[in-house]
């Protein structure tokens, strides 16, 4: 038998006594409650909605038009009048934005001060209250560009010079284009500098290498870019407050320069100046709902995207 | 030397203020594979890319001096930095592959000098792929993606890329420092069976891979050109004492 | 093959020249020694070209040491083919002093058939060219044999020489042949003592193993691995 006369230490047990624990479950713990409270609130909020428009909320409402003031009926009109909206914006910022995308990260100088200026408009604009787009698209696009056009081409006759959804869609525009820029630049600089590189060194203009190389990799970032910008688009409000948005159409839109009616826009009404605010409450959730779910969607989409693109560049 | 294929004249490179290479005269002849050896931070890669002017890149780049390939001066007002580079042709040091399938990598080439004929890209693909000695293992996977392959195979992707234009002169910047031992010596061979056709200047941090692969050896230092002559003597017997130094690993 | 292996070949082929240039000396030089003095020219020639050819494979061994950094048997053919080189030159320049010895021996038909010498000549000839044959097939066999037979033209050659010796002491007439008989006798031996270095060599090339200046009754060759 072997004499085992040897004091055993284990080297790997637990030190420092209670202290560390606490502390260490404490902050594990306060970081829990925040992200159980957000996703708590934002569970009543959809809860909320959901409840309330439930009963609406249907395949007629969403395909019919408003009826009797607006208190039965469905949002149809609202709902083409957002669609076009937002396919007319991102005609309008979709290729302006990404050839300024290009322009920052292909062409631009370090030390351009031009680039400079450039990048610092894009971040203000980032930043401008929506409000602010729809007074510019007002006093800009309707009563100076649109005026101008009537004097121009129709000898003053009223007929750009007001409220329509082609000024609404280019005041929308640039309130999205930030967005789109950013996106399209991130996708940029995810093509490393090595394959410009090779697409130079084998005799390739810089066009060329554009075209070839740098433009297909922007791709998945002009399309993050465009759904980021669309779900925006869908969503505001306050830019098409005076630029074209209508109350009640008894049609849809039929030209550019025809007013529209718009998701966001009718709750807005509904719930502020509608005949019957109790009668209007569950149109105002189900609208309320429809416009969150576009919205939500298209926001899913995109972050899906831009992982991906995220994940190639590892 | 039978045929210089480079006459270099006092060529230097500046960094905005800091000059990075120092009047440096060679020649480079023609179908031979010379190499370009230095320990790091000596110039070699720099002197490397002035060739096919890739450090026109660099905005706070400045180049004095004359580089003459075949007696023109590629830096002259009136050449076309795009036909230089057709005509020397570049692999970098980690394999560049576009994000696009084999067949269309090789062909990237000829199609933006405008060869738009199916059956000649064809013929060129494969004249390419062969030359690169991959056209048995790439020959039915053509449409296959080019960034699915290992970092071997890549590399002399890139080198059947760079032969797809036919170039007269080939640059090499450490294009095997990436690679295991096999790929390595597989891309050794293969520049080897190159010279045949093409003039190359390798640039290799790997002394061993320079006295094996080059028929001349130009030794950089701190942006200076040392010594330069054919490898054989420079292995057994360089001239100056620095070279010595630095083959035989007394210094960087 | 690559280009490597382009290198050692070339350096195959210079060895197997020598070599086969090296016979053909020492053919000679027993031709020289047993039957009537040669033509100087042609041997001359050859020696040229022996010398020049070790000088070369001088060369091509610097180099592949130099740019190829060989290793394992490669490293060991590059070693072992600098040192025949070596012996194979000395073995021509043997053969040559053994032609020009032979031209100062007179009546040397009686001391020849008398001690047999023409049977010692002979073995040196075969020695000779189963080196060369050693050096193409590096057989083990072959080596042993070489060895063998170079302990026996030792022995004979060491043998023969006594009795020359005691010839001479007994007939003053021979004094002058029987010496330079003497001396061409100890080159022949000598290039016999050659060729078993060069069997040494071939020996380190194939089995990684130094057996020079080793007593070959120790080694039991074909019991070795």
């Amino acid at each position: 038998m072997e004499n085992t006369n040897t004091i055993s230490v284990n080297p790997f047990a637990k030190t420092s006594g209670k202290g560390k624990d606490i502390k260490e479950t404490a902050v594990v713990g306060i970081t829990q409650i925040a992200v159980i409270l957000i996703i708590a609130i934002l569970f009543v909020i959809l809860g909320i909605i959901i409840y309330q428009g439930r009963d609406k909320f249907s395949w007629e409402f969403i395909s019919s038009f408003p009826t009797d003031g607006m208190t039965k009926g469905g949002i149809f009109p609202a709902l083409i009048g957002t669609f076009i909206l937002v396919i007319v914006m991102s005609i309008a910022a979709v290729p302006f934005g990404t050839i300024t995308a290009i322009y920052l990260t292909e062409y631009a100088h370090e030390k351009s001060k031009f680039a400079a200026a450039v990048r610092f408009s894009i971040r203000t604009l980032a930043v401008v209250p929506s409000i602010i787009f729809g007074l510019f698209g007002l006093g800009f696009f309707i009563q100076f560009v649109g005026t101008g056009m009537d004097t121009a081409f129709n000898g003053g006759e009223l007929h750009w010079g007001q409220p329509n959804i082609l000024w609404a869609s280019l005041t929308m525009a640039l309130l999205t284009l930030p967005v789109i820029i950013v996106s399209v630049e991130e996708a940029l600089k995810t093509i490393p500098r090595e394959l410009r590189e090779a697409s130079l060194a084998l005799g390739a203009t810089k066009w060329q290498t554009i075209k070839k190389v740098v433009f297909p990799g922007s791709i998945s970032g002009i399309m993050t870019g465009t759904i980021l910008a669309v779900s925006r688009g869908a969503g505001e409000v306050a830019p098409i407050l005076f630029t074209g948005a209508a109350y009640y159409l008894a049609t849809l839109p039929g030209s550019l320069s025809d007013q529209f009616m718009n998701l966001g826009y009718h709750v807005y009404i509904m719930s502020t100046q509608s005949s019957d605010v109790e009668k209007t409450m569950p149109i105002q959730f189900a609208t309320t709902l429809v416009l969150l779910i576009l919205t939500l969607s298209l926001n899913l989409v995109a972050v899906v995207i831009r992982s991906r693109i995220r994940r190639k560049a590892k | 030397m039978r045929d210089i294929k480079i006459q270099v004249n006092d060529l230097s490179l500046y960094y905005g203020e800091k000059k990075a290479l120092n009047n440096i005269t060679m020649q480079i002849p023609a179908n031979k594979v010379t190499a370009l050896i230095g320990p790091s931070g000596c110039g070699k890669s720099t002197f490397l890319r002035c060739i096919n002017r890739m450090n026109d890149l660099i905005p706070s780049v400045k180049i004095t001096g004359e580089m003459l390939v075949e007696g023109v001066d590629i830096y002259d007002k009136n050449v076309d930095v795009v036909n230089i580079r057709k005509k020397i042709g570049m692999v970098f040091q980690k394999s560049n592959p576009f994000p696009k399938s084999i067949y269309e990598n090789v062909a990237y080439g000829p199609r933006i000098n405008g060869l738009k004929d199916k059956t000649q890209l064809d013929e060129i693909v494969e004249t390419s792929l062969r030359q690169a000695a991959i056209w048995d293992e790439f020959k039915d996977r053509l449409d296959d993606s080019a960034l699915g392959l290992s970092g071997g195979q890549q590399q002399r992707l890139c080198i059947a890329r760079t032969l797809a234009v036919s170039p007269d002169i080939i640059l090499m910047d450490e294009p095997a420092s990436a690679l295991d031992p096999i790929s390595t010596s597989k891309i050794e061979e293969l520049v080897h069976e190159l010279k045949e056709q093409y003039t190359i200047i390798i640039v290799t941090h790997n002394m061993q891979q320079a006295a094996r692969t080059s028929d001349h050896t130009a030794f950089f230092y701190m942006g200076e050109l040392i010594e330069m002559g054919k490898t054989n003597a420079i292995f057994t017997k360089p001239e100056k004492k620095q070279t010595e130094d630095y083959i035989t690993g007394r210094f960087g | 093959m690559t280009h490597f292996e382009m290198e050692l070949e070339k350096l195959k082929e210079v060895i197997k020249k020598i070599g086969t240039l090296a016979v053909s000396q020492v053919g000679e030089s027993v031709k020289a020694l047993l039957f009537e003095p040669i033509e100087g020219k042609e041997v001359k020639k050859t020696e040229i070209k022996i010398d020049k050819l070790d000088v070369k494979i001088d060369e091509i061994c610097q180099s592949i040491f130099a740019l190829q950094q060989p290793v394992a048997s490669d490293l060991r053919f590059i070693m072992a083919s600098l040192q025949i080189s070596n012996e194979i030159e000395r073995i021509g320049d043997l053969a040559v002093s053994v032609i020009k010895r032979s031209k100062s021996i007179k009546e040397k038909h009686d001391l020849i058939s008398k001690f047999e010498i023409g049977d010692l000549a002979k073995e040196v000839e075969l020695i000779t060219s189963k080196t060369n044959e050693c050096l193409q097939t590096l057989d083990e066999k072959t080596i042993s044999e070489i060895l063998t037979l170079n302990k026996n033209i030792k022995s004979k050659g060491d043998a023969i020489i006594e009795h020359i010796i005691e010839e001479m002491k007994s007939h003053s007439k021979v004094v002058v042949s029987g010496t330079n008989l003497v001396i061409a006798l100890k080159h022949l031996e000598r290039i016999s003592d050659h060729c078993s270095n060069i069997a040494e060599y071939v020996y380190f090339m194939v089995n990684a193993k130094i057996i020079k200046h080793e007593k070959h009754e120790d080694l039991n060759i074909d019991k070795l691995d």
